[in-house]
């Protein structure tokens, strides 16, 4: 077999197993977010927490809690860092530098995980479990809790409230991340990945030089890096690294992890609002965008077409041998298209426009199928703006789902759609605007820029992976990305809970021969073409003076 | 907790939903799943690693360089890939290239500033010296024979090989009808536009691919079956052993791809030549 | 361009939803008023031709501080850009005050006689008309001008409402009843009636009318806000994404020192002229400069079909309603029971019947009785007989003690009436009514009909089957509706089970039978519940509830003041079919907006394909491969595409005015056929219209 087809195949496997897990995990899930009843560690939970879990709350109290939740999250993160010279396992490091450490307590709790540190010489196991660890599943589970509100936003009438905070981000936890994060982290060391708490220790290699050969609770970690997409790596190369990601089938288990729960929660919010159909339309567009985005990247890099890969005979540098370039192709979108972040082979690397792809894949605003949660809210505010452009065309006062797209809720999708955008364009026009910031290029020329662009974009996305040339553990850069990181992660929550409590508060309008349907392939196809033909017209003169100026050389 | 104000009530919960969640997910979690994979998984949970002579040797999971203390490949063992960690295959130090697809223009030493070799130079390079060291062609498409990278600063009337510093001999005479200079030390050729030479070098290549890239980590255990049969006929002269014996130990030591689909067929490098020292 | 897939005219079918056609002229009278339109304050309102002039104004400081061709070339268009869709919006109003011109001329100073008591007609004092005020009482004879909106309280009058609704025949206004609202400004042609003002000064229905066309306190409309938001937001994006290029060409300047200059880029970044343009031609100026024009026109379309509306919110809704309520008669039906079959009873022949039922008839004057002559004519070759042909015959008209009419000629007595007393009459006569004869009757009544036995002497014939007759394609109107997602709700005062033979017939979807006023109401409401929008017609005083109640009420001009104060739209027409082209016209709106909007999104990839490579080949030769219209040159790029931008605005002013095609059908017919029109459309005009655009301009000087 060739490694096109073996390629393929990948995908193809990976496809299936994602359609298998579909509704048993999306049905789950609706269960979950729906269910009256409360287990007795959930009860328990709520006592500490002195919360009714019966207590429903308005948008603005369901995102005050969160907003609160994130600040407390923000500042505990900080200090664990700052602190871990005081503290069990820190292996003898110091405490991470300010902004280091500012710049990484918003990028864990935004669920970005940028890393403008290096794992392995920076951060203690103690750091990485409590601090890191929890970030991955509690901030993956508020991006869920988000989307559940949305959801129920349009699933209910004429209600003053979208839901419980606590009971969301409680639940989503133990009943959703935590039970497959558990049998996950032991599969994957089934795969070869380390979990112990040791500090590296020293070996002579056969030609007798010496190797550190490196610790920690690797593969507890790993898992809900890829199943909450956050990708934050354990080590400095991520999932590039043998203890990170051992061998081909970790490679695959990790991607089905990547992508599990951001497309099955469109069968969550079928059910939810009680149309499986419209959990399937939106489970197409983010499919055909996926597929896309997963394709062209293979093609891109397996067809090699820049200098450097034509000299090499093939785009392998910054690949990993076991797995190739078609499979490390594959985890590069499947991390771009989803807010993860985690990367299995380095993307500044790749070919001009399977790198640009990546970036690409982001900038779609993270929805195909995006973060866990964020995926969907960011998915279901496109479907509104294009219900709102669609339902004008066919003479009516636009609705989707009985709910009325008014100018209050276009003026809230508006916002959502311009904050990113913005702080992608604004912050890369920042730093391409100044000699100083420019000098942490690693490449020269349209590449150099490509970099700067992939930073902000994948910080403004809440993305988290890099064009990692770039030195950017810089006071400016871990400030500035730090800013793009936290307005891009709760500008657009605040907007979205905004969203939820102007539709819940709607009376539904019935559906007619005259309404819009929003299940139909023309409605998914004009899904598709309003996000493609948006993000390409916001980010071509960007990406022409990029990636696009580099591939056509 | 009922006369507090509200924003005070909502910080002091979500301080203490922080801290029963750190308790159950930052402690509870990864210290359960560690202790059961310390009994179920107990090799792999602490880092697979590899013995010989009764002494931890690596692991083999983490690829190693086979170099003497100058840095210069040990003839008798298949050598790895290329590394960024640190000195090469780091574990405390792991990083990929990094450099981009085009970077072809070298950045030559001046007023005390180190240079930096572009990443086709560095191939280039990489592939002469691995065709040396096997005795094949280093030559590949877009590198000079002396082993930088064949790019040309095309200026309306003249034109330089500007990773090729005087005094040597550029790679080509002319281009277009115009002579090929060698690049002169401290002269900015950045107005001219870049063309990168493709030259008649064999496709593919005798070095194969993953020979002259670094990987993604740094500490790539494995190489490509092509990358060990260009090496088995030098270990096995090296070693005095049959060429036929040591292509039997490669075949040992590579693994296809799962399922047939899975991954690339890779070779174990610490493996194969722990196995070729034990005989 | 490729103007065939855009300019397809909307054929004028039976008079329903298109528009007026443009008339040059009127661009060009509308010039003055488009350039005062210029104004800053005055463009504010409209954030992407705000931006637009920002951006005009500023090239014009770059081309006066270094001038050259393709900057004046660059400056001259931009501000032609803002003109076009002050031209566009201009033209909008002027047709709307053409029309006010006509009406204020109905508005003479017209002076009104005062009653100083409303009960003596004899005593008054004449004031001017804008003196009155609500609740005073006028007299006005024949020849005179009704001086204000209200009703009349005594008397009857033929009125000339002509400077109104353009209608020239008179029509009848009496006191009571519910014709008796006439308006301001109308005419009295006959007689003499006693009004009671019910407007307030200056409030008139004229007043308002006047204020209507000319749109002069227009309000946006939901649908027009949130759809300027997302322009907003779209400008603001692009607006973002052009200025932060800047930072990002400087260094690709930079870091490509061996390229010149070029009147695009130089090491300063981008040019102010060419960032300026490529920042006008990507923000959504097509639909930004024809919004608000597209408004206009729709309230202007309304009033060409005789309706007024009393906010642009309730045209917006007309496109929205779900449930129309429609009343049977005169709406569904023709208005009268007609003749529909002669049954005879066993014994007599068809042709017998309908022999006796046509002489009972003849002198018949009402609707049923004509009916019945014209049906016996059609149906069985009878001649129309006059009755003066018949000397001897002696005619016995209908009164409510007999309830029959009939004939007594030549010693034949023939009668024709309701069944129990014809059928009295034949019993008293010592004939004995066929049984059979009441099985006719009873099953005409079961299948809704009216039956009228007929009679001689002694005998009965047979039975009439009189029936209400839907008017022709009601059937296929409500098909359309259906279709449309529009339920269809007949209102009729018959008994249930008239109403369900004529429901079945005409082909809504649901009916109320013996409605009162409340039931009326009570079902509207139900409906908005429900989430639904109702819109229906109502003339009487006591339909002004539901009228006040309903999303969309319209109320006949015919109707009584109550009824049209209750109401958010007017039909001058009376004409309660109307409701159906409403709706129509409400859906061509939003469509309109949305197809536009889609078209001027979709314009931009072409755009970029023109000024991407334009300005960048330069550093990046590579890019050239993007310039896929093989334009001449960086200039000329660049000017086409402004030039196409700015040209576009005037090719689709006309359908901003006519409103884009409609079509009755489903919502997903309709999305396809506008996304492939407006669409794709779209996306190739531009490319075409660039290109020609450049062939054209390449030869100008400075173009290379």
């Amino acid at each position: 077999m060739g490694t096109t087809t073996a390629g393929m195949f990948f995908i193809a496997s990976l496809i299936i197993a994602l359609a298998l897990a579909y509704r048993p995990l999306g049905d789950y899930m609706g269960r979950v977010y729906s269910s009256t009843t409360h287990s007795r560690p959930e009860r328990l939970i709520y006592r500490l927490l002195g919360v009714h879990p019966e207590a429903e709350q308005s948008w603005g109290g369901y995102a005050r809690a969160l907003l609160a939740f994130s600040a407390v999250s923000v500042l505990a993160v900080y200090g664990l860092q700052r602190l871990q010279d005081r503290l069990p396992l820190s292996l003898g490091l110091p405490p991470v530098t300010d902004h280091i450490a500012w710049n990484t307590a918003i990028s864990f709790v935004t669920n970005t995980n940028w890393q403008s540190y290096s794992g392995e010489s920076t951060m203690g196991h103690l750091t990485q479990m409590a601090a890191l660890a929890v970030q991955n599943f509690v901030s993956a589970a508020v991006g869920m809790s988000v989307a559940i509100a949305l959801v129920r936003g349009f699933a209910r009438a004429r209600s003053g409230t979208v839901g419980n905070f606590w009971v969301d981000l409680v639940r989503g936890v133990l009943r959703v991340l935590l039970p497959i994060a558990f049998v996950g982290a032991l599969v994957l060391v089934a795969g070869g990945l380390v979990q112990n708490l040791s500090a590296p220790h020293e070996v002579t290699t056969l030609t007798g030089g010496t190797q550190a050969v490196t610790g920690g609770p690797v593969a507890s970690q790993e898992v809900i890096k890829e199943l909450g997409t956050n990708g934050g790596g354990f080590y400095n190369v991520n999932s590039a690294h043998p203890f990170e990601n051992a061998v081909p089938w970790t490679n695959w288990l990790q991607i089905f992890l990547i992508l599990v729960i951001p497309f099955s929660l469109t069968r969550t919010f079928g059910r939810l609002v009680g149309q499986l159909r419209q959990g399937y339309a939106i489970l197409a567009v983010m499919g055909v965008l996926a597929l896309a985005g997963v394709l062209l990247t293979n093609v891109f890099e397996l067809s090699g077409g820049a200098t450097v890969p034509q000299a090499v005979g093939a785009a392998m540098e910054g690949k990993e041998v076991r797995f190739g370039v078609s499979n490390s192709a594959t985890f590069g979108a499947a991390t771009t298209l989803t807010s993860t972040g985690a990367v299995n082979s380095f993307h500044d690397s790749y070919t001009p426009f399977g790198g640009m792809m990546t970036m690409f894949n982001m900038m779609l605003g993270e929805v195909a199928p995006g973060g866990v949660g964020s995926g969907l809210y960011g998915m279901l505010v496109l479907a509104v703006i294009t219900v709102f452009v669609a339902g004008l065309m066919v003479g009516r006062t636009p609705e989707y789902l009985g709910k009325k797209i008014r100018a209050r809720e276009i003026k809230l999708a508006s916002l959502y759609f311009l904050v990113t955008p913005v702080l992608v364009l604004v912050g890369t026009a920042c730093a391409m605007g100044s000699a100083e910031q420019r000098a942490s290029m690693l490449n020269t020329g349209p590449h150099g820029l490509s970099e700067i662009l992939y930073a902000f974009t994948s910080a403004s996305n809440n993305n988290g992976s890099a064009f990692a040339g770039l030195t950017v553990n810089t006071p400016w850069y871990d400030v500035a990305l730090g800013l793009c990181m936290a307005f891009g992660r709760f500008v657009p929550i605040i907007l979205v809970l905004a969203l939820a409590g102007s539709l819940a508060a709607q009376s539904p309008v019935p559906e007619s021969a005259g309404t819009l349907p929003t299940y139909r392939p023309q409605f998914v196809g004009m899904v598709v073409g309003v996000t493609l033909i948006l993000v390409a017209l916001t980010f071509l003169p960007a990406l022409a003076l990029g990636p696009i100026a580099e591939g056509l050389s | 907790m009922k006369h507090l104000p509200n924003p005070l009530r909502r910080h002091l919960a979500a301080l203490r939903a922080l801290a029963v969640l750190t308790v159950l997910l930052g402690l509870i979690y990864p210290l359960a799943a560690t202790g059961l994979a310390q009994v179920l998984f107990h090799d792999n949970a602490n880092g697979s690693a590899v013995r010989a002579g009764g002494r931890d040797v690596g692991s083999s999971l983490i690829g190693q360089s086979f170099t003497d203390a100058d840095g210069r490949p040990v003839r008798k063992y298949f050598q790895s890939r290329p590394s960024a960690a640190g000195d090469g295959y780091d574990p405390t130090s792991t990083s990929a290239s990094n450099l981009g697809p085009e970077d072809v223009i070298d950045v030559p030493p001046a007023g005390g500033e180190k240079g930096r070799q572009s990443l086709l130079t560095q191939v280039c390079a990489r592939s002469r010296a691995a065709g040396e060291l096997e005795g094949v062609s280093g030559a590949r498409p877009y590198c000079t024979p002396d082993g930088v990278g064949a790019v040309l600063k095309v200026f309306p009337n003249r034109a330089v090989s500007v990773n090729q510093p005087c005094p040597a001999t550029p790679f080509v005479a002319a281009y277009q009808g115009v002579r090929v200079e060698c690049a002169k030390q401290g002269e900015d050729y950045a107005a001219g536009r870049t063309v990168p030479v493709r030259g008649n070098a064999p496709t593919p290549p005798a070095v194969p691919a993953d020979a002259v890239t670094a990987s993604g980590s740094g500490l790539d255990p494995h190489i490509s079956p092509a990358y060990a049969d260009l090496q088995a006929p030098r270990v096995a002269k090296e070693r005095g052993l049959p060429l036929d014996r040591v292509r039997a130990l490669i075949e040992q030591h590579t693994t296809g791809r799962i399922l047939g689909f899975m991954g690339e067929p890779s070779v174990n490098v610490l493996e194969l030549n722990l196995a070729l020292d034990e005989g | 361009m490729s103007t065939s897939a855009l300019e397809e005219p909307a054929p004028e079918r039976d008079g329903r939803a298109g528009g007026g056609l443009l008339d040059p002229q009127q661009l060009i009278r509308s010039l003055p008023d488009a350039l005062k339109k210029l104004h800053p304050f005055a463009l504010w309102r409209n954030p992407v031709m705000f931006v637009v002039e920002v951006g005009a104004a500023f090239t014009t400081v770059l081309a006066v501080l270094d001038p050259s061709v393709f900057a004046w070339a660059i400056t001259a268009w931009l501000w032609l850009t803002v003109l076009f869709a002050n031209l566009a919006e201009a033209t909008a109003e002027g047709r709307g005050k053409a029309q006010a011109a006509t009406l204020r001329k109905a508005k003479t100073d017209a002076v009104a006689r005062r009653l100083a008591d409303p009960a003596d007609p004899t005593r008054w004092d004449v004031i001017r008309a804008a003196e009155l005020r609500q609740g005073d009482h006028v007299i006005v004879e024949a020849g005179e001008t009704i001086p204000g909106d209200g009703d009349v309280v005594e008397g009857i009058a033929s009125v000339d409402e002509s400077a109104i609704t353009g209608e020239s025949a008179p029509v009848i206004r009496e006191s009571g009843g519910d014709r008796s609202g006439v308006t301001g400004g109308t005419k009295v042609l006959s007689d003499r009636i006693i009004v009671a003002i019910t407007q307030k000064p200056g409030e008139s229905f004229v007043d308002r009318m006047i204020a209507l066309v000319e749109g002069a306190n227009r309000q946006k409309t939901p649908n027009e806000i949130a759809l300027n938001i997302l322009l907003a937001a779209l400008t603001v994006i692009f607006l973002v994404a052009t200025v932060t290029m800047q930072p990002l060409a400087i260094y690709s300047k930079l870091v490509n020192p061996g390229v010149a200059d070029s009147p695009a880029l130089n090491a300063d970044g981008v040019t102010g002229v060419v960032l300026v343009s490529l920042l006008v031609c990507l923000i959504p100026t097509t639909i930004g400069a024809l919004l608000s024009a597209i408004g206009i026109a729709g309230m202007d379309r309304l009033v060409q079909r005789n309706v007024l509306a009393m906010s642009g919110r309730a045209v917006e809704a007309a496109g929205d309603v779900s449930t129309l309520l429609l009343d049977k008669t005169g709406t569904i039906t023709l208005g009268n029971r007609q003749a529909a079959a002669f049954v005879p009873v066993r014994g007599v022949t068809p042709s017998e019947l309908a022999e006796a039922a046509q002489l009972s008839s003849l002198a018949d004057d009402t609707p049923e009785g004509r009916s019945i002559v014209v049906f016996a004519k059609q149906r069985f070759g009878l001649r129309e007989r006059q009755p003066g042909e018949l000397a001897h015959a002696e005619w016995v008209p209908f009164s409510a003690q007999t309830r029959m009419s009939g004939v007594n000629v030549d010693g034949r007595e023939v009668r024709k009436g309701a069944a129990t007393a014809v059928m009295k009459w034949v019993r008293d006569a010592g004939g004995h009514a066929a049984e059979e004869a009441g099985h006719l009757v009873d099953g005409i009544s079961a299948s809704g009909g009216t039956p009228l036995v007929v009679a001689e002497r002694g005998r009965v014939l047979g039975v009439i089957h009189l029936k209400d007759v839907v008017k022709a394609g009601m059937r296929e109107r409500f098909d359309e509706m259906r279709r449309m997602g529009i339920r269809t709700v007949m209102i009729t005062g018959d008994n249930p089970l008239t109403a369900k033979a004529i429901a079945d017939e005409a082909g809504v979807d649901d009916f109320l039978a013996e409605a009162t006023p409340e039931d009326k109401l009570t079902l509207i409401k139900r409906e908005q519940e429900g989430g639904r929008l109702v819109a229906m017609t109502g003339d009487g005083t006591n339909d002004a509830p539901a009228l006040a109640q309903s999303d969309v009420g319209v109320a006949m001009n015919t109707g009584t003041s109550a009824a049209k104060e209750a109401g958010n739209m007017v039909d001058l027409d009376s004409n309660p079919t109307k409701l159906i082209e409403i709706v129509e016209i409400g859906k061509q709106l939003l469509i309109t907006r949305g197809a536009l909007t889609t078209f001027s999104i979709a314009n931009d990839i072409a755009k970029y394909f023109a000024i991407i490579p334009a300005v960048f080949a330069a550093v990046y030769p590579g890019l050239d491969a993007l310039n896929i219209m093989r334009l001449s040159s960086p200039q000329s790029a660049v000017l086409a595409a402004v030039i196409f931008n700015a040209l576009v605005i005037v090719a689709l002013i006309p359908l901003a005015l006519r409103g884009v095609r409609y079509r009755p059908s489903s919502a997903s017919k309709l999305l396809s056929r506008n996304l492939y029109v407006y669409g794709l459309g779209g996306v190739v005009a531009p490319f075409v219209g660039i290109k020609v655009i450049d062939l054209l301009i390449q030869l100008l000087p400075g173009m290379s």
